[in-house]
C-alpha cells in the first residue's frame, strides 16, 4: 500500500529512538499544524444518494477512514471542516447545501464524491438536476466513479490531506503576493 | 376503531360483481387484472361522491388509499387511485381520465387523507389540479419550478436550471 501513495502525500516521521532521551524539535509551526490538521479532518455527512452508502461503509470496520484520522462524521456543519458532497445533487437542494457549507467555520474543503456530484453523472439530462456541486460551492477534490468504492474515496481523501499540508498559517500582508509563505 | 382484517371471505369475481352492482354508472370495463386486484374506470364527475361511498362500503369498505399515480396518455391525463380493503385483503384499481385541455378532479382529501401528498405530487408532475385540495403546493419540485416534468410534452427550460 505504502509504494501506491506518491511520494507528495508521503510524511516524515522522527525516528522513535531519539525520543529516549529528553530532546528539542525544530521544526515549522506550518508544518506541525497542517500536519496535525489533516489527520483530524471531521467530514460532514453530506449523503445525498447511492454514494453515501459507500461513503458510510467506508467509516466502518471493513475500510475504516478512522486509519486517516477522519472517523467521527458529524452531522451538523459547525463541527465540520470538510463537506463530502456524495450524490446527486438537484436544483431544490442546491440552495441548502451553499448554507450548510456557509455555515461551516473556516478553513473548510469540500470533496465531490461520484459521477453526479461532478457533473451530473447519469442524470445529466435531468429537469431537477444541478450539473455538478461545484456551481454552487468550490469543490477541492474530484471523485471518480458510480458509486466509487471507499478505496477510491480514500484516494481522494489523502489527496485532500496533501492539499491540506500545504496549508500556511503565516498572514498575508498586505502588498505580498498572494502565494506567498505557501 | 379497530380495523378488520379478512373478516370477509369474497373471491375476486365477487368482488368485481359486487362493485359493477354497487356503481352500475360510475364504474365501467370492471374486470380482475391481478390476483388481488380489481381494476375498473371511473366517470371523472362521479369521483368523490364514488370515493366516499367506496369507504362505506358493506363487506368491501375500501378504507385505506395506497397510492395516487398520474399517466399521460396524450389527448387525456389520467389519474389512478389505488385503494385498498381490509376486510377482504384485495385492491381496487380506479382508473380516471380528464381533459390534457383541462386537467381538473375533485381532491378526495376529504375521505381518505392519505391523498393529500399524492395529490400535490400528481399536480407536481403531471400538472392535474385537484379541486378543493386544502393546500395544492409543489411537493417534490421548488415553488418556482415552471412547468409539470413528467407530461411527455415538457421541454427543459433554462429557468428551471439556475444553477447551471
Amino acid at each position: 500500500m505504502s509504494d501506491m501513495v506518491p511520494d507528495r502525500l508521503k510524511i516524515g516521521y522522527p525516528k522513535l529512538e531519539k525520543f529516549q532521551n529528553p530532546n528539542v524539535i525544530t521544526t515549522t509551526a506550518d508544518f506541525v499544524f497542517s500536519w496535525a490538521r489533516s489527520n483530524s479532518v471531521f467530514p460532514f455527512t453530506y449523503g445525498l444518494a447511492c454514494c453515501a452508502i459507500e461513503m458510510l461503509s467506508s467509516g466502518f470496520a471493513r475500510f475504516d477512514v478512522a486509519r486517516y484520522g477522519m472517523e467521527v462524521f458529524r452531522p451538523t456543519p459547525r463541527q465540520c471542516d470538510l463537506m463530502i458532497v456524495a450524490g446527486t445533487l438537484n436544483e431544490k437542494m442546491a440552495p441548502v447545501l451553499k448554507r450548510l457549507y456557509d455555515q461551516m467555520a473556516e478553513p473548510k474543503w469540500v470533496v465531490s464524491m461520484g459521477a453526479c456530484a461532478t457533473s451530473g453523472g447519469p442524470f445529466y439530462d435531468g429537469y431537477n438536476v444541478v450539473n455538478g456541486v461545484d456551481k454552487v460551492v468550490p469543490v477541492d477534490v474530484y471523485i471518480p466513479g458510480c458509486p466509487p468504492r471507499p478505496e477510491a474515496l480514500f484516494q481522494g481523501l489523502l489527496e485532500l490531506q496533501g492539499k491540506i499540508r500545504q496549508h500556511s498559517f503565516a498572514p498575508v500582508l498586505p502588498g505580498a503576493p498572494e502565494d506567498a509563505g505557501s | 376503531m379497530t380495523l378488520e382484517i379478512g373478516t370477509v371471505d369474497l373471491t375476486m369475481d365477487e368482488i368485481a360483481g359486487r362493485l359493477a352492482a354497487a356503481f352500475p354508472v360510475e364504474l365501467s370495463a370492471v374486470s380482475v387484472q391481478e390476483p388481488d386486484t380489481v381494476v375498473a374506470h371511473l366517470e371523472r364527475t362521479r369521483l368523490k361522491d364514488v370515493a366516499r361511498r367506496l369507504k362505506e362500503l358493506p363487506q368491501l369498505a375500501y378504507e385505506t388509499l395506497n397510492w395516487i399515480a398520474g399517466v399521460d396518455l396524450g389527448a387525456q391525463l389520467e389519474s389512478v387511485y389505488h385503494v385498498y380493503s381490509w376486510r377482504t385483503n384485495t385492491y381496487l384499481e380506479l382508473h380516471v381520465t380528464v381533459p390534457r385541455a383541462k386537467a381538473e378532479l375533485d381532491t378526495v382529501t376529504d375521505v381518505w387523507p392519505a391523498a393529500d401528498w399524492h395529490e400535490r405530487e400528481a399536480w407536481d408532475m403531471m400538472g392535474i389540479r385537484y379541486l378543493g385540495h386544502p393546500d395544492l403546493r409543489r411537493i417534490l419540485l421548488k415553488d418556482d419550478f415552471v412547468g409539470h416534468p413528467l407530461r411527455k410534452d415538457y421541454v427543459d427550460l433554462a429557468e428551471n436550471h439556475p444553477h447551471a
